[in-house]
């Protein structure tokens, strides 16, 4: 495969499974957030593995999680913030940019 | 939490070059967007196909009716069955894809509330009108106004544009029925709605940039 220089891509987007995360998360209508578990079922991570890339990725401000109360159980609810949408927007214009140059 | 680092397993993490990537993001947001939408394509054009096929047979059979007598006791069936079939398919494929999903893509109980009792004023209206002897109770379509209309506010309160869109081509073909004549307004419902359908199944197959 041809090398490329990669740097334009943002760091924390540009990682296989935190891209499956944002690509999913900004499929969501603009104010739907996911639960973790249909998250996780959609992108077939292990729970521990998608726990560390979200937590990357809410550090960044790139989403938002909040947890609830239903009866007895906590579900936890994640959403891509206008910043991570920003960023998302700007990451494919990058790889647009970069894969043009080919 | 504990820190871990990106693992290099594909799929779950590591770096990877531009190639790759769009690969992946394409495949993403394709799975995604299919998994997460509520009315799919497909669910969209079998719709189509099914209101065609069950009211066209019922213009076929009530054309020749001369006076209009209304569908005959075999085209009951044919109309029971897509009704009951188009509801378990939308309701099955809707709770599908809304699991996890919480926010403004679901319906408020007012929402609800007001598409309840539009089909209410509908059905009750219609046999108003029947009872009154007004021809336009027979026919088909005038059925579709009321809920075409509380389905273009509904998705017009909260900026669903081709939502509310779609519910006023419903009420449009509801009163271009009206024009019809009895017989001719199965036809104009069947084709009207149809044609709806697959509208709205062309621009939600459209392909999206990411």
């Amino acid at each position: 495969m041809m090398a490329m220089n990669d740097d334009p891509l943002d760091p924390l987007i540009h990682v296989p499974a935190r891209l499956k995360i944002v690509a999913t998360l900004v499929a969501l209508p603009d104010g739907d957030t996911l639960s973790f578990t249909r998250l996780q079922d959609m992108i077939g991570l292990t729970p521990g593995n998608l726990i560390v890339h979200l937590r990357k990725l809410e550090e960044a401000d790139y989403i938002s999680s909040e947890k609830t109360r239903n009866g007895t159980a906590s579900v936890t609810t994640v959403a891509l913030t206008a910043h991570g949408r920003k960023a998302f927007g700007a990451y494919t214009q990058a790889l647009r940019d970069l894969l043009g140059g080919l | 939490m504990n820190q871990a680092p990106d693992s290099t397993a594909p799929g779950n993490g590591g770096t990877f070059d531009a190639q790759e990537a769009a690969a992946l993001l394409d495949q993403t947001a394709r799975q995604a967007r299919r998994q997460l939408q509520p009315s799919p394509p497909w669910l969209l054009v079998t719709r189509a196909v099914m209101v065609l096929a069950a009211l066209g047979a019922i213009w076929l059979s009530v054309r020749g009716q001369h006076p209009y007598r209304g569908p005959t006791a075999a085209d009951i069936p044919v109309l029971v069955v897509f009704i009951v079939v188009n509801f378990a398919a939308t309701v099955g494929v809707r709770h599908r894809a809304m699991a996890g999903v919480q926010g403004r893509s679901r319906f408020t109980q007012s929402e609800i509330a007001v598409m309840v009792v539009a089909w209410i004023v509908a059905i009750v209206a219609i046999l108003v009108l029947a009872a009154a002897g007004v021809s336009y109770s027979h026919y088909p379509t005038t059925l579709l106004i009321m809920p075409g209309l509380a389905w273009a506010a509904v998705s017009g309160a909260r900026a669903g544009w081709r939502k509310s869109a779609t519910g006023l081509a419903v009420a449009v073909t509801g009163v271009a029925g009206l024009f019809a004549g009895s017989a001719g307004a199965w036809l104009v419902a069947a084709v009207g709605l149809c044609a709806i359908f697959l509208v709205r199944a062309a621009i939600t197959a459209r392909p999206q940039r990411a």
